[in-house]
């Protein structure tokens, strides 16, 4: 019985690189969009973040209250459902045509710069108070204090903070697969149908992933090593 | 924004929500002790002198640490039935994704924590005639996890939200059984705000209750 069954299996067990190779173009497609959604997402993430940051950090009650409110809320639920909301309902909420990539776009920048406004807060609030009071002895105003004294100290310490949520973003932009963006994992799954060989073809792209993540892991760890080396903390 | 919300539909199926929550809960107490105790064997490995044990417990958790979860579930519930002839259901697909991927981020959490114990501990266990194991288990552990007790309730949070990634293999969670809702009453904007707010009011108290334990802990002599 158990013979049986184990040769039932055993015709598809044979490994066959083959029909992954001749479509490799399709899952290269799949890593380039896989990419594109990730340095997007940064690109607005980071300056999002920044932005709550800095608002919740304000004297301004109010300010500071919806900002926390903002991060927190993004920080506690979970990256699909956004994901969800911003493909599904938005779209019946304000009649916009909403497509795959721009829904992805959104949830991730925004969930991105939840935990970006965070580490841009540990960074600010790790720099020593005589900072800010020295900037405003010579003259300076809040803003340029900010901008030429807290911001340049602060942002080198949180760099290794940064890198490790941007891989964190890398591997969570695989949810896209689920609203039909056509990013690695979509590439995955359709070339795993078309193919009738999803081993090797998940295997082959978990491979890819865990090559680009394993890479730009070791890149922080490096980054981390050399700032440590420097005499910078690192803010977590 | 004329849109006019209407949450009864959403009472209305309560039921089937309740369904969902209850596949939630499941897979969030089943992957998180799983993950998290699994996690502290990988991490005392990732801390052994043997290569024997430090090997396999660091290629563990590199692997893990370095690919998606989404594609470690997939991988689990398409590919893993072909190589080992094992029938996989969407629940083991995700039980085994996420408590696996939780494993190799606790097993970092516990490995930070023992190695932030001082040398004098080890010392003084085995000045007293303690083995390295009762001197891990009744000196260092109890120390090392209570000092990364936060990063661990984080963890926890973390895989409340991963919860979630199973209802791509079709398991019957919140999120699944909000999509069936949607589909249904055509009204998706509730559904999922519905979701949206249902995991804020858990994970928001947990948070919170993880900023106290931090302050307490910093203050406790540490």
């Amino acid at each position: 019985m158990i013979r049986l069954f184990r040769c039932g299996v055993c015709a598809s067990m044979e490994w066959n690189f083959l029909a992954v190779l001749s479509d490799a173009d399709m899952l290269l497609l799949g890593l380039l969009n896989t990419l594109k959604v990730t340095a997007v997402a940064l690109a607005f993430g980071i300056p999002l973040g920044l932005l709550l940051a800095l608002s919740r950090l304000s004297t301004l009650r109010p300010l500071s209250a919806v900002a926390a409110f903002i991060i927190e809320f993004f920080r506690t639920t979970p990256p699909l459902v956004q994901l969800f909301w911003f493909f599904f309902a938005l779209p019946i909420l304000i009649d916009v045509s909403m497509t795959p990539f721009i829904a992805a776009i959104v949830t991730f920048s925004i969930q991105s710069s939840a935990f970006f406004a965070e580490v841009f807060r540990g960074g600010i609030l790790s720099i020593d108070k005589g900072q800010w009071e020295g900037a405003k002895a010579i003259g300076m105003n809040y803003r340029q204090s900010l901008q030429r004294v807290i911001l340049p100290q602060a942002v080198k310490r949180m760099i290794p903070a940064f890198m490790e949520r941007a891989i964190e973003l890398l591997k969570t932009t695989t949810l896209v697969s689920t609203v039909a963006y056509t990013d690695l994992m979509y590439q995955a799954n359709d070339l795993a149908q078309k193919t009738f060989r999803p081993l090797e073809v998940y295997t082959v792209v978990a491979v890819i992933y865990f090559l680009l993540i394993f890479v730009f892991s070791q890149l922080s760890i490096a980054v981390e090593h050399r700032l440590a080396r420097s005499g910078e903390s690192t803010v977590r | 924004m004329g849109y006019d919300w209407d949450f009864a539909t959403i009472l209305q199926n309560w039921p089937v929500l309740w369904v969902g929550l209850k596949g939630t809960i499941v897979i969030f107490l089943v992957t998180v002790t799983l993950g998290l105790s699994g996690g502290l064997v990988v991490g005392m490995g990732r801390y052994s002198h043997l290569k024997l044990f430090r090997w396999p417990a660091s290629t563990f958790v590199e692997v893990f640490r370095n690919t998606p979860v989404l594609v470690q579930i997939i991988w689990f519930y398409f590919a893993f039935p072909l190589l080992t002839g094992i029938e996989v259901d969407p629940f083991l697909a995700a039980v085994l994704g996420i408590s696996l991927n939780t494993m190799a981020f606790s097993a970092e959490i516990y490995r930070a924590g023992i190695q932030s114990i001082e040398r004098s501990q080890w010392e003084a266990g085995k000045a007293i005639g303690m083995t390295y194991a009762q001197t891990m288990r009744r000196i260092i552990l109890p120390v090392a996890i209570k000092r990364v007790l936060p990063a661990l309730t984080n963890r926890g949070i973390e895989v409340f939200k991963m919860s979630t990634l199973a209802s791509v293999v079709a398991y019957v969670e919140t999120l699944n059984q909000a999509k069936l809702i949607a589909d249904l009453n055509f009204n998706p904007i509730e559904s999922y705000t519905a979701v949206a707010l249902i995991f804020f009011a858990v994970l928001y108290p947990v948070v919170q209750a993880t900023y106290v334990l931090e302050r307490m802990l910093r203050k406790s002599d540490m």
